[in-house]
């Protein structure tokens, strides 16, 4: 699974602060544990911080890529604002691949982004939804999912730089919807061959929810099963990783071994801890 | 609208792994063999290259053997009371390794000291300079004693010592690291197992690059089958980017196939299967070219024709 870390973001009170202050430090050693844990892609959102948004996201990616040279998504609900930050980002960072978080199936967004997508090389992570807003079921996220795969394949994207999201509510607002996404996934592995990448937002399903951890695992482990191969999530939560492990494990796509999580770090190059 | 390329892509390869070292690298050996760096299915030229053909290694024991079928004696048996000699032998009927087996070490056969088999090695080295292959008598105590001692005498030769096992590993992993040699990680008929004895070596800090592994082997009618699928198995995941399991293979072909009646049968006990001249080899050549697809670098074996029949089989599928 492809492991984009959720913690470079904004909605952070100690992100949000480190922003404007220009602390390094701060972003630095949040970092080091996300890519500790096995993060191959570093989310970087800039949330409510104050300051001007463009120079705050170009700051952040610099300030990520002194430690790394791994890609790095943007994370940003605002197409206007992401027009802007990628060729930005993109020219500060020549040699990173850059990836879009989010843009959705509504042709006003498809339109500014996914010729941003095309022009700059980068990833796009779509959103199974339009502009009459958050799907209420598989059928529409299927829908969704499909006008945006199209329009990106057309625009000349490749599948592998094709994420399809299909939208994570938490569960103590939305119950019905788990089960959609596990459905959505599963259905939109089958529209096209080679299939693009299907992400999640895994701690959308616990927001504000008590026992966070166990529900993140949990659907994440559902969710592989259904296809997803990408999540965003906490990088740093081992019992989590050990549980993503477990289930591609499972699921045949690492040899077992006996040590099976000390292989999967090995592969990755990751320092082990007894 | 770009079509995207049908091809599987791989993001894997088998290790390349050199045996030998010469006078420049600090051994005495005439020239390095080095197998694996295979980047697709075997022998597939569309999906990948084999930079480096099978390598293959004839036996060499360092007492003489006592139950060797008819073709086997006639080949070896003038030689096989000095295994100076018989490596000499060796080198002269076409291998490309020496394959030591130092049998004489187990308890129950010579019981031979670990002073005994550093003779025994220093003498084959000096003997022939073809890469060597060495394994001990596999008793873990036994061993424990002799590999040591022998991976000294061999220090600065770069062999292949035999064998490392998941509840043995430390003692060899130890005398391989410490006079530079290469490692056989054996684990038999069971690819998880394989991985993890991978696993347990790289903890010790030798090197995955520096390893050989040897899943066993069965013969034709014995359990071929079996092998076979563990070697496909094993070559996918080290095309799948597994690098617990791209190191290259070593199979025991002419030990396992010349066990089956099949082809030791002399040939008053089995009219009807042919000439032991000609069933014997064939046993050995099936049993290696069936299993060279499945995916293996280094063949160990004994009849000289069973290794010519290969080594035919071999040319033609490299450069197809």
């Amino acid at each position: 699974m492809i492991v984009f870390s959720e913690r470079i973001n904004g909605m952070y009170r100690d992100v949000r602060a480190a922003i404007p202050e220009q602390n390094k430090q701060v972003i630095h050693e949040l970092l080091e544990l996300q890519l500790a844990g096995g993060a191959d892609v570093i989310d970087i959102n800039i949330g409510p911080s104050k300051g001007d948004p463009l120079e705050n996201f170009v700051w952040l990616a610099q300030t990520v890529h002194e430690v790394t040279d791994k890609p790095l998504s943007i994370d940003s609900a605002k197409a206007d604002l992401l027009v802007k930050v990628i060729p930005q980002v993109r020219e500060a960072l020549p040699d990173t691949k850059l990836v879009i978080n989010s843009c959705t199936a509504a042709p006003a967004y498809m339109d500014k982004l996914i010729p941003i997508a095309a022009q700059c090389n980068t990833g796009i992570i779509g959103l199974t939804m339009d502009q009459e807003g958050v799907p209420g079921n598989v059928e529409k996220r299927v829908e969704c999912g499909a006008t945006f795969l199209m329009a990106a394949l057309e625009a000349g994207l490749l599948p592998d730089d094709i994420y399809l999201d299909p939208i994570t509510l938490p569960i103590n607002a939305a119950f019905k919807q788990q089960e959609n996404v596990i459905e959505g996934i599963r259905q939109l592995a089958m529209i096209n061959d080679p299939a693009p990448h299907f992400i999640i937002g895994l701690s959308n399903v616990s927001t504000k929810c008590l026992l966070n951890k166990l529900l993140n695992r949990t659907f994440l482990v559902m969710c592989l099963t259904a296809g997803l191969d990408a999540a965003i999530l906490d990088a740093d939560d081992q019992e989590l990783m050990d549980a993503m492990i477990t289930a591609e494990v499972l699921l045949g796509k690492h040899l077992y071994s006996d040590e099976y999580v000390k292989a999967w770090k090995m592969q990755k190059g990751l320092q082990l801890v007894s | 609208m770009t079509i995207p390329d049908a091809k599987e892509k791989w993001t894997g390869l088998v290790n390349a792994v050199t045996i030998g070292a010469t006078k420049e690298e600090g051994g005495t050996r005439g020239r390095t063999v080095t197998i694996g760096g295979a980047n697709g299915i075997p022998f597939l030229g569309f999906d990948g290259q084999t930079p480096h053909p099978p390598a293959i290694a004839l036996d060499v024991l360092d007492q003489p053997p006592t139950e060797w079928p008819q073709p086997l004696a006639e080949t070896y048996q003038d030689v096989w009371s000095d295994p100076a000699a018989w490596a000499r032998r060796v080198k002269e009927l076409g291998a490309d390794m020496v394959n030591l087996r130092l049998v004489g070490t187990h308890p129950d056969e010579g019981d031979r000291s670990p002073e005994e088999a550093a003779e025994t090695v220093r003498a084959v080295l000096e003997a022939v300079d073809l890469p060597l292959i060495i394994w001990g008598c596999d008793v873990p105590e036994k061993d424990q004693a002799v590999m040591p001692k022998v991976a000294e005498a061999a220090q600065g030769e770069n062999c292949l010592l035999g064998a490392a096992l998941e509840t043995e590993y430390r003692t060899l992993a130890a005398a391989a690291q410490a006079y530079k040699h290469k490692l056989i990680s054996l684990a038999p008929c069971d690819i998880n197992k394989s991985k993890q004895v991978n696993i347990l070596i790289s903890d010790t800090g030798f090197p995955l690059t520096d390893i050989v592994i040897y899943p066993t082997t069965a013969s034709l009618g014995y359990g071929l089958e079996y092998v076979y699928s563990i070697l496909e198995r094993g070559r996918l995941a080290a095309l799948s980017g597994d690098r617990l399991m791209a190191q290259p293979v070593i199979l025991d072909v002419g030990y396992e196939a010349w066990r089956a009646k099949e082809a030791r049968a002399a040939d008053g006990d089995a009219e009807a299967w042919g000439p032991i001249a000609q069933r014997g080899p064939a046993w050995e050549a099936i049993t290696a070219t069936t299993l060279l697809q499945g995916g293996a670098d280094l063949l160990v074996m004994r009849h000289p024709d069973a290794m010519a029949a290969v080594r035919n089989i071999i040319k033609q599928l490299v450069n197809t």
